[in-house]
């Protein structure tokens, strides 16, 4: 095709709102904070600069410190813990059901990605809290009224609700596109279903496996609703330290300083998982 | 020849990492029939596409009516096409399928539809005009195929390998359908296929290519008869091919040496060759005789029969020589009743030296 | 074999378990939001309408209302043109660069919500593009558009590469072909699209939040109304958005399966 004259406009024409929008509003508005990260708060006012004072100042806090000690800490039990509990379900709906079931199965699942977060998270609080029906239940069993609100275990649920369903739907999609015959290899070589599963299944489904955990771990690690509503906010996690620091303290840059370091950490654990998942075995 | 509608001057495509077609000259006359064929990769699908301004030569000139073409863009050429994959528009009916061509030059909605009407009656479908495509069979979908691409009355028209997709018996049919179409309206076919029946029958002439060159261009009968190439005659297959060198030049014949013997072959073809130079020919598989006593002739080859295949009213034989190369042998149903055939029995191939043919290079 | 359907039974009773963890809190919210009682509790109080009564009488839940639907709007069509333009450029065109382009497409997603939050705030602000409904709607499509683009992609995916060439060959312009046969064929996916994106802004709270100031979208009063007491209007306002954005699911849904059964067969 006459390539000179004509790609060029039509081409451009298609390939360049992706590239305007999402660097004015997307790279920009990243790559800005990073700058703002530097910048001065002066009577409540920011002030362009060059300035390390907010970065000594986060980074030389104790509080920030164990803060994400906190966080990091969250965000990996209900990394292990989504990935765990899952994977029974993940393995019953990729090898025990008919392919109908699991596309319905599937179905299902999508659908708490829209209903609110929010909402859901209210109905936790409910379900929680010292009156509440997880509290009865156990008085029952004579376990006196407890509040399983504001402590570390409400923001694991929190976790868990916005992230179980889609770990079970990654694990289910890695599980069932294993090779069939693999599996039968392996029980006519008689080895047992245990057995398969660690050692046949698990190393074949690495990849889906570790994906849906960070994104579990992605999720759960910005996620400032479970922690604050479920969690108490005491001690807070790194997001409500950004909510709080813009919110009310006007500390943009300090918030800046937080979410640059939570996108470093990110990116490392992304980083080591994908190489890891990735790693030849043996 | 009628004057020449297209003339490909030196064409040449080349990509980032290879060649498809090296500078390629031939020329296509108005009315033509004319088949492109070789294997995969041969570049006869590129050729096709910069025909149609799908692919832009990198070198030389494609004329249509003697007006340069390289930069004319597809739209505004009429060649249309018939697609291997057959691309109809999964969206619209069979008739809109049809239309598709005229709705874009601009024709108004009431007189487009007549056309597309008149043409899939023609071609015999007209009761699925209004019918979604997905539900046609194959051989009705080649045939809307065919009616999008001439509704709109071109000269020329290209088909990319259109009956790969079909079961043989369509394939024969759709071969007639297509023939009497070309006859009766008169317009060029340039037909790209890598089915050598689909060629020689339909094909006034044909092109075969290779590695992005034309190993030869010429009537279906002499490529078969008289291939240029070694290439080209392992190509067309049925040909039995002969290696050897130049034993003597005289005037009256050429004696070549091969493994199997010496052999004749005309003197015409084989003047220059001089003794010790290498020399190969092929003879036509149904050009070979076969007996169960030793002719007393030249170009004889004594061998065994390993198998038989009937296709038709004819039969192949397929004969193992001496030194375990293959001769193929084609004769009719009626002659091999003649013959006395016991499977590894002894039989002599032969043929008279005026139907051997010297291959060039 | 015996141990076998044993396995299998507590298979099914594990993801019954896990299904009921997953949707106990909807169906909760759903059927609390009919509740009479302020505290919930077992028994249930007798069924009422007075939450919904109670939302739909309050003017600043209707206004969020409304901002809500102008920025779905907005934000699902414009991050589903971005998204068709990214879909359709990577379905026809190779070129230097292409990875780094798609990465651009795909990464938004990645970034935790409440960083994207402070990125645009602080970015809108600077530029004086913060607190108004468009700071919203602007970063709703970056959001949405990687969801446009994967779903549109995909549909795009089963188009054959010949058809595009074959509307040129019978005499349509690149821009023609593009409304006569690309469009057409993406016509499904594209709805979908609109659906799923609209859905995704919807729901989306954190970046409303920081961005919106004063024009509160639906999420954000929720949000707001979660920081005072116990209170079952959040159920009521829950079950509507839930509605509404089932709906678009479904609907996104529907498309993207019947249309591509039914074409299955077309090429």
């Amino acid at each position: 095709m006459a390539e000179g004259q004509r790609r060029d406009f039509y081409a451009w024409f298609w390939r360049a709102p992706l590239l305007v929008w999402q660097l004015l509003f997307f790279v920009v508005p990243l790559a800005f904070m990073f700058v703002m990260s530097f910048w001065l708060v002066k009577n409540y006012r920011m002030t362009p600069a060059f300035a390390f004072d907010n970065w000594a100042k986060m980074l030389g806090w104790n509080i920030f410190w164990s803060s994400y000690a906190y966080t990091m800490a969250l965000a990996v039990a209900a990394t292990i813990l989504a990935s765990v509990l899952a994977f029974p379900a993940a393995y019953g709906l990729a090898f025990r059901v008919t392919d109908t079931t699991r596309r319905w199965a599937l179905f299902f699942l999508i659908i708490p990605f829209f209903t609110s977060y929010l909402v859901r998270v209210y109905a936790w609080q409910v379900v929680l809290a010292g009156n509440g029906v997880i509290s009865a239940m156990l008085g029952w069993v004579g376990l006196g009224p407890i509040s399983l609100l504001n402590t570390p275990i409400g923001t694991l649920v929190g976790y868990l609700t916005l992230s179980f369903p889609l770990v079970v739907i990654l694990q289910t999609i890695s599980l069932a596109s294993i090779d069939k015959t693999l599996i039968e290899a392996a029980h006519n070589m008689g080895c047992s279903p245990l057995r398969t599963v660690f050692s046949v299944i698990i190393p074949a489904a690495k990849v889906g496996l570790i994906v849906a955990g960070l994104f579990c771990f992605i999720l759960s690690f910005g996620d400032f609703v479970s922690p604050y509503y479920l969690g108490g906010s005491k001690p807070p996690t790194l997001s409500i330290m950004i909510v709080d620091s813009t919110k009310s303290g006007q500390q943009w840059p300090r918030a800046a300083v937080i979410a640059v370091v939570m996108i470093l950490s990110l990116l490392a654990i992304a980083f080591t998982a994908v190489k890891f998942a990735y790693r030849r075995r043996g | 020849m009628t004057q020449s509608l297209v003339v490909f001057d030196k064409v040449e495509k080349r990509f980032a990492d290879f060649t498809a077609v090296k500078p390629t000259s031939f020329e296509i006359a108005q009315g033509e029939f004319l088949a492109i064929m070789g294997p995969s990769g041969c570049g006869k699908t590129t050729t096709l596409r910069m025909l149609a301004g799908l692919e832009a030569p990198t070198g030389g000139e494609i004329r249509f009516e003697g007006k340069v073409m390289n930069d004319v863009k597809p739209h505004e050429r009429d060649t249309p096409m018939v697609w291997q994959s057959l691309a109809l528009f999964p969206f619209l009916n069979a008739r809109e399928n049809v239309e598709f061509g005229l709705k874009m030059r601009g024709m108004e909605a009431a007189t487009r539809k007549k056309k597309a009407l008149d043409w899939l009656d023609r071609l015999g479908i007209g009761q699925f005009a209004e019918r979604n495509v997905a539900k046609l069979s194959g051989g009705q979908r080649q045939r809307v195929a065919l009616a999008r691409a001439l509704v709109t009355e071109p000269k020329i028209l290209l088909l990319d390998e259109p009956l790969s997709a079909l079961d043989a018996h369509l394939v024969i049919r759709m071969q007639s359908v297509l023939t009497k179409l070309q006859k009766e309206l008169g317009i060029t076919f340039v037909y790209v296929t890598h089915s050598q029946s689909e060629a020689f029958a339909m094909a006034d002439r044909v092109i075969i290519m290779a590695q992005g060159e034309i190993a030869q261009i010429g009537k279906a009968k002499d490529i078969y008869r008289a291939p240029a190439n070694k290439f080209v005659a392992e190509f067309v297959g049925r040909n039995n091919i002969f290696e050897g060198t130049v034993k003597a030049n005289t005037s009256g014949s050429v004696q070549v040496e091969t493994r199997l013997g010496t052999f004749v072959v005309p003197t015409a073809a084989a003047s220059t060759a001089r003794t010790g130079d290498p020399l190969s020919f092929v003879v036509a598989a149904d050009l070979v005789q076969v007996s169960t006593k030793k002719p007393a002739a030249e170009n004889v080859v004594e061998c065994q029969l390993l198998s038989e295949q009937f296709m038709g009213t004819t039969v192949t034989l397929f004969l193992e020589a001496a030194d375990g190369s293959e001769i193929k042998v084609q004769i009719g149903q009626r002659e091999l009743e003649t013959i006395d055939l016991t499977h590894g029995g002894r039989l002599y191939a032969s043929w008279p030296s005026s139907r051997a043919h010297v291959l060039a290079g | 074999m015996n141990t076998e359907k044993a396995t299998s039974w507590a298979l099914y009773i594990y993801i019954a378990i896990a299904f009921a963890f997953i949707f106990t809190p909807i169906i909760w919210s759903f059927i609390f939001s009919f509740n009479s009682d302020r505290f919930p509790s077992l028994p249930l109080g007798s069924f009422s309408l007075k939450w919904y009564q109670t939302i739909l009488s309050r003017p600043e839940v209707l206004e969020a209302a409304w901002t809500s639907l102008v920025v779905a709007a907005c934000s699902s069509l414009l991050s589903t043109f971005i998204g068709f333009c990214t879909a359709y450029t990577d379905y026809r065109y190779s070129f230097l660069g292409k990875q780094a382009y798609l990465a651009l497409a795909m990464l938004p997603p990645t970034i935790p919500l409440i960083i994207m939050a402070l990125a645009m705030l602080s970015w809108l602000a600077q530029i004086g593009l913060s607190g108004q409904v468009v700071s919203i709607i602007i970063a709703h499509t970056v959001l949405g558009a990687p969801f446009a683009m994967a779903v549109i992609r995909l549909r795009l995916n089963d188009m054959d590469p010949n058809l595009e060439a074959a509307s040129w060959n019978l005499g349509a312009s690149e821009w023609r072909a593009m409304r006569e046969v690309v469009v057409p064929f993406a016509m499904p996916s594209i709805i979908a699209a609109l659906c799923l994106t609209a859905a995704v802004s919807f729901d989306e709270f954190a970046v409303a939040w920081f961005v919106s100031g004063l024009n509160k979208t639906i999420p954000v009063v929720i949000l707001e109304i979660l920081q005072g007491n116990v209170d079952p209007q959040i159920n009521a306002i829950g079950t509507f958005v839930f509605v509404i954005s089932i709906t678009l699911i479904v609907v996104a849904q529907v498309l993207m399966l019947s249309k591509g059964k039914k074409e299955e067969t077309a090429q």
